[in-house]
């Protein structure tokens, strides 16, 4: 109901009817429409005036710049550069520990010369970083997206984001490893959050 | 009343109006966004995307409630005109 509260123009005097000059009574809804209504001019706000902790004001490139800092797309970009250098130090590591690089079927007993060693090494080299520059983009991405839907950061956020990836990458080889992919990535990255937290 | 007359009384309680919205706002906003573990000085990505909607909300509502006092303020008042009338 509109009327819980007693009605406040009742509650001021009626205007005064002789003579003498005291003050008109406050039109409330006048004042109200300057205020808060149509009547309203807009004004600049600093927030030192009104209680907060002064600082300079951003410059419209210094907003511009965070903005583009925090997005999504330069998280993933970041992640896939980053997945990109470790895949790739990753994959050479692996390939110098491995007894068969350099392993030509056509001569088993032949010792590889060291340009081919090389050579797979490169390769084993780019093929991790491509895939960890992939999942690595992947990954950082929805996890940005899910956390700007939820609006909070907490251990959620990577536990989906690890299901979605993980499930996207193994759905390509059908429904159970793409179920399973989900569960151990999203477990990996539960773990990883832990530890990092 | 004259308009300008309430537009000079109306500048000075806008100050005082704006002062302690904002105040309420930032209170009501970090209660609501940022939960106490500061781990980090930073607002994650989550926080931040959460005070903007606050904000946003918040200045929404605030804008509303004023439209809707304004209108119940000039019906009381119409109200008030034809009870006098009657009466005088």
């Amino acid at each position: 109901p509109r009327r819980r509260c007693p009605n406040p123009t009742m509650a001021s005097p009626p205007p005064p009817s002789g003579a003498g000059g005291p003050e008109p009574p406050l039109q409330y809804s006048l004042l109200l429409q300057h205020l808060v209504g149509e009547q309203r001019r807009p004004r600049a706000w600093d927030p030192a005036a009104l209680g907060g902790i002064p600082s300079p004001p951003k410059s419209e490139e210094q907003k511009v710049v965070e903005r583009a800092m925090e997005s999504c797309a330069f998280k993933a970009a970041l992640a896939c550069v980053g997945g990109f250098v470790l895949g790739g130090a990753f994959g050479v590591f692996t390939a110098g520990i491995d007894t068969n690089v350099g392993f030509d079927p056509k001569d088993p007993y032949r010792t590889p010369t060291a340009k081919e060693v090389l050579k797979d090494m490169g390769q084993r080299g780019i093929s991790y970083a491509k895939n960890f520059a992939i999942v690595g983009a992947m990954f950082s991405c929805t996890e940005c997206m899910v956390e700007s839907y939820r609006g909070k950061s907490d251990w959620k956020n990577s536990v989906i984001s690890g299901c979605i990836t993980g499930g996207a990458i193994g759905f390509r080889a059908g429904l159970k490893a793409g179920v399973i992919g989900c569960g151990g990535f999203a477990a990996f990255s539960a773990a990883i959050d832990y530890y990092l937290r | 009343m004259d308009p300008v007359r309430a537009q000079q009384l109306a500048a000075e309680l806008e100050v005082d109006m704006m002062a302690d919205m904002y105040n309420r706002m930032t209170q009501a906003c970090h209660r609501k966004c940022v939960p106490p573990h500061y781990k980090e000085p930073e607002l994650s990505k989550g926080e931040s995307v959460c005070l903007d909607r606050c904000v946003a909300k918040y200045l929404e509502v605030h804008e509303r409630m004023g439209k809707k006092l304004t209108e119940l303020s000039l019906q009381d008042e119409e109200l008030l005109k034809r009870v006098q009338q009657g009466s005088g």
